[in-house]
């Protein structure tokens, strides 16, 4: 695969706002409204999800591996790794078969794609218990997807609208 | 762009939210009646490090019970009582499981993932109850 200098800056970019917005979602306080460990709104899924119809998955891909890895280094924990990587994994894998259905809007995929990365992350926590006792939030943490993935959603269909105009998605 | 994005909602959407929820409720359902079948007695089983270490009946208590796991560095205080269980302190950095508050019923755990421990209720939050009715 060869990228070229436009490509390879625009995942550079993508994946700084990514992990930027992931570092800026632990500041709101989700876990008073719904207090369950590792609750996030998952703001990072918008570059997902914006990188997968504007670049396509293989680049969408690697801005995913690219901002779990950094994420893991900077958060200085290699079992956040595990965590982000299954959950970010799945997302993808999710929504890349899921916007090949074009019946779907950017909404229907965005929340597969929460659900999708939730089930991931409680497969980590399983792993990292050694137990079942995660599989107690699966429920509400499904639930709680079809929320956070809808505003997701929402929030990236105002950025395709926002860029509608521009010619930078222009290969 | 790469392919076609719809922006707004269709009734397809609707589709795959259905299916989040029956795959919330079909989870929920079935992890429950798992723990129910663990028995009569309502019971908080700490596991560190995914083994069972410590096992406590929750319907024969009266008042409170505190007791600390440590594992992984951390220290994790467990306040025991007549039918719920909660952390009261914990060491860690995300607060995740001191958070989740007092949990009761079977079915419900506390993860605390950075000290790898979890509180599991198994049985039924029902006591005292007959065994078996007959006729």
């Amino acid at each position: 695969m060869k990228l070229t200098t436009k490509q390879l800056t625009l995942c550079a970019v993508l994946t700084a706002l990514a992990l930027a917005l992931s570092y800026v979602e632990n500041f709101l306080p989700l876990f008073l409204v719904i207090p369950l460990p590792g609750i996030k709104l998952g703001l990072a899924n918008i570059v997902t999800v914006f990188a997968l119809y504007a670049l396509g998955p293989t680049q969408a891909l690697l801005i995913l591996i690219a901002r779990c890895s950094l994420g893991a280094v900077f958060a200085g924990n290699l079992n956040a790794l595990l965590f982000s990587l299954l959950g970010g994994l799945s997302a993808m894998v999710t929504m890349i078969f899921l916007s090949r259905w074009s019946r779907l809007s950017i909404y229907g995929v965005s929340m597969g794609g929460a659900a999708a990365h939730n089930c991931g992350q409680v497969a980590a926590a399983l792993i990292s218990l050694g137990n079942t006792a995660p599989l107690a939030y699966l429920p509400v943490l499904l639930t709680v997807s079809l929320f956070t993935g809808a505003l997701t959603g929402y929030l990236s269909s105002l950025l395709f609208r926002a860029l509608g105009h521009t010619n930078l998605m222009k290969q | 762009m790469k392919s076609s994005v719809k922006l707004t909602p269709t009734r397809w959407d609707a589709l795959v939210a259905a299916v989040i929820l029956l795959l919330a409720l079909v989870c929920g359902g079935g992890y429950w009646v798992h723990t129910l079948s663990a028995g009569d007695v309502l019971t908080a089983v700490v596991s560190v490090d995914g083994r069972a270490t410590d096992r406590v009946s929750l319907n024969a208590l009266s008042g409170t019970e505190t007791r600390s796991y440590s594992n992984n560095g951390y220290t994790v205080s467990v306040a025991f009582s007549a039918g719920a269980v909660r952390v009261v302190e914990s060491d860690c950095p995300n607060q995740d499981c001191v958070h989740t508050g007092a949990v009761s019923g079977a079915g419900r755990s506390i993860v605390c993932l950075p000290a790898r421990i979890s509180i599991q209720l198994t049985g039924s939050a029902v006591s005292g109850g007959p065994d078996v009715i007959i006729g």
